[in-house]
């Protein structure tokens, strides 16, 4: 559920999204579309016309839930943009839904949760079967999720 | 050889085929005569002479009758019917029982100059009901916020574009005319929607034009006078143009709103239904065209029918089609007094109103 890995007010330092004219976003960005940070798939432009201003027609995925969602606003409006970051980490063990991750620097983390998707799945398969992986957080308006995984190189 | 000069009877047959002899014209049968000039420049006169000039000035001369035939029109012209419902049957009731009459254009026509005759006949409640298409919404409120210019045929497209400037035959209409529409009507978009979420409004396309009727609140515009005077306005076209472009846009934006054809074709056919005469005033074809006929169907047909258009039938199209194709479907009463004039609006519709509406007008404040 959305709710169980929301975490509001939990960001603290950089803001969680900055404001970028419309007609400057680009395809493969991010940008907010109805409150969810988002990856832009497709864009276009129509001119300024019988239709009014001109606009840009946004159509974008949902960074954690996949889910598209479409927009279009006039292109000198500002849209904002999330400040979206990876980090990768090494998992340490995945305890009752949640994962245990720990940075190279050996700090751990706890509170990332194990989605219910076909990476989530595969990912708890190949732990199960115990491979040693390292797991990518994408983390963005207060909500982090894996979003890769690889196989951790032998040393 | 024969003498050249001697006359010679021509051949029988060819003579027989040549010279067939008339029969006697009626005696009421109208001559053609035009307009005499020594009578001075008197467009009265003028006009009056269109009836007997021929070709289409007689169609015009016919339109203009039968445009005078609905307007005096009274239900106390009729004789008494034994079938005649008691609410009918009061003579004061019955002179004031008039034709409904229906006008119907394009939306090149409110782009035009016409507009202005349509908001004259609007103003002054000359017309009972009116059909047009989403332009013919829209670029009357557009004409409010920003002009429309004079251009000219010819001009290139794609330099046109560069510049912003949409044309629409001869006539230019820049790009921020409608960028200040979306201004205005984006926001009244937003109270209609709340309107049907908090109240439960359903609107339809005729509400919705009366609404931004009242909106506008502009004497200049057709559908300002609409609203004053309670004129209906039907137009089930009316996301097939810019409105529609915004209707489209406020989907993301403001999703939700919902507009009720249904409705309209209810109150549109029964507009028709309960009328005890109707006349058609149809200028240009498609849409507007049909969709008064077939609301006239309703009733088994109007009774007065003038068409002004250039279309032509032999596509059978309903835009060429004459009125006695009307008649055929019941559109049109088949004792009906009917008329299409071949000619483009805005040369012979002034013309029409002056010498019917307009005039009477002026006959009655002066």
């Amino acid at each position: 559920m959305e709710a169980d890995h929301e975490f509001e007010g939990a960001v603290s330092g950089a803001s969680q999204t900055y404001p970028m004219q419309c007609s400057a976003l680009r395809k493969n960005g991010h940008v907010v579309i109805k409150n969810r940070p988002c990856k832009i798939v497709d864009m276009s432009t129509s001119k300024t016309g019988k239709h009014g201003h001109a606009k840009v027609h946004l159509v974008a995925i949902d960074i954690f839930t996949g889910k598209k969602l479409e927009d279009i606003s006039p292109s000198t409006h500002n849209m904002n943009v999330p400040n979206v970051s990876r980090t990768e980490y090494t998992l340490v063990n995945i305890d009752d839904g949640y994962l245990s991750l720990m940075t190279t620097e050996g700090v751990s983390k706890e509170d990332v949760k194990l989605l219910d998707n076909e990476l989530c799945n595969k990912l708890q398969e190949d732990f199960d079967s115990g491979k040693d992986l390292l797991v990518t957080i994408v983390s963005a308006m207060g909500e982090e999720a894996p979003i890769a995984y690889k196989e951790a190189p032998n040393f | 050889m024969a003498n050249p000069n001697k006359a010679v009877e021509a051949p029988k047959g060819a003579l027989d085929a040549v010279l067939v002899a008339s029969e006697n014209v009626p005696e009421d049968t109208p001559q053609i005569r035009g307009y005499d000039f020594n009578e001075g420049v008197d467009y009265a006169k003028l006009f009056t002479s269109y009836r007997h000039m021929g070709f289409q000035a007689t169609h015009l001369g016919k339109a203009i009758e039968i445009v005078n035939n609905m307007r005096t029109w009274r239900l106390s012209d009729d004789p008494l019917t034994v079938d005649e419902p008691d609410e009918y049957r009061d003579p004061a009731v019955r002179a004031a029982t008039k034709c409904k009459i229906f006008l119907g254009y394009t939306s090149n026509l409110i782009s035009s100059g016409l507009r202005e005759t349509f908001r004259y006949l609007v103003q002054h409640k000359m017309v009972d009901c009116v059909v047009t298409t989403a332009g013919g919404i829209e670029e009357d409120f557009i004409k409010c916020l920003g002009p429309t210019y004079a251009g000219a045929f010819s001009l290139s497209g794609a330099e046109l574009r560069k510049k912003g400037l949409n044309r629409i035959g001869n006539l230019l209409v820049p790009n921020d005319n409608y960028c200040k529409f979306e201004d205005w009507v984006v926001p009244i978009l937003d109270q209609l929607l709340e309107e049907q979420k908090s109240q439960g409004t359903i609107w339809t396309p005729s509400k919705i034009i009366h609404r931004l009727g009242k909106e506008i609140d502009n004497p200049d515009s057709v559908y300002y006078w609409a609203y004053k005077n309670n004129i209906p306005v039907y137009c089930p076209a009316i996301t097939d143009g810019s409105l529609g472009d915004m209707i489209y846009f406020h989907t993301y934006r403001n999703p939700g709103l919902v507009i009720d054809l249904v409705a309209d074709i209810r109150a549109m056919n029964n507009e028709a239904v309960f009328a005890r005469k109707t006349g058609v005033i149809i200028l240009g074809g498609g849409l507007v065209k049909h969709h008064i006929c077939n609301a006239n169907l309703m009733r088994n047909g109007a009774d007065y029918a003038v068409y002004i258009n250039t279309a032509q039938e032999f596509d059978g199209s309903d835009a060429g089609a004459r009125p006695d194709e009307a008649v055929s479907w019941g559109k049109i009463k088949m004792a009906g007094d009917m008329v299409k004039v071949y000619a483009e609006a805005t040369l012979v519709f002034p013309i029409l109103v002056a010498e019917t509406f307009a005039k009477n007008q002026s006959l009655q404040t002066s």
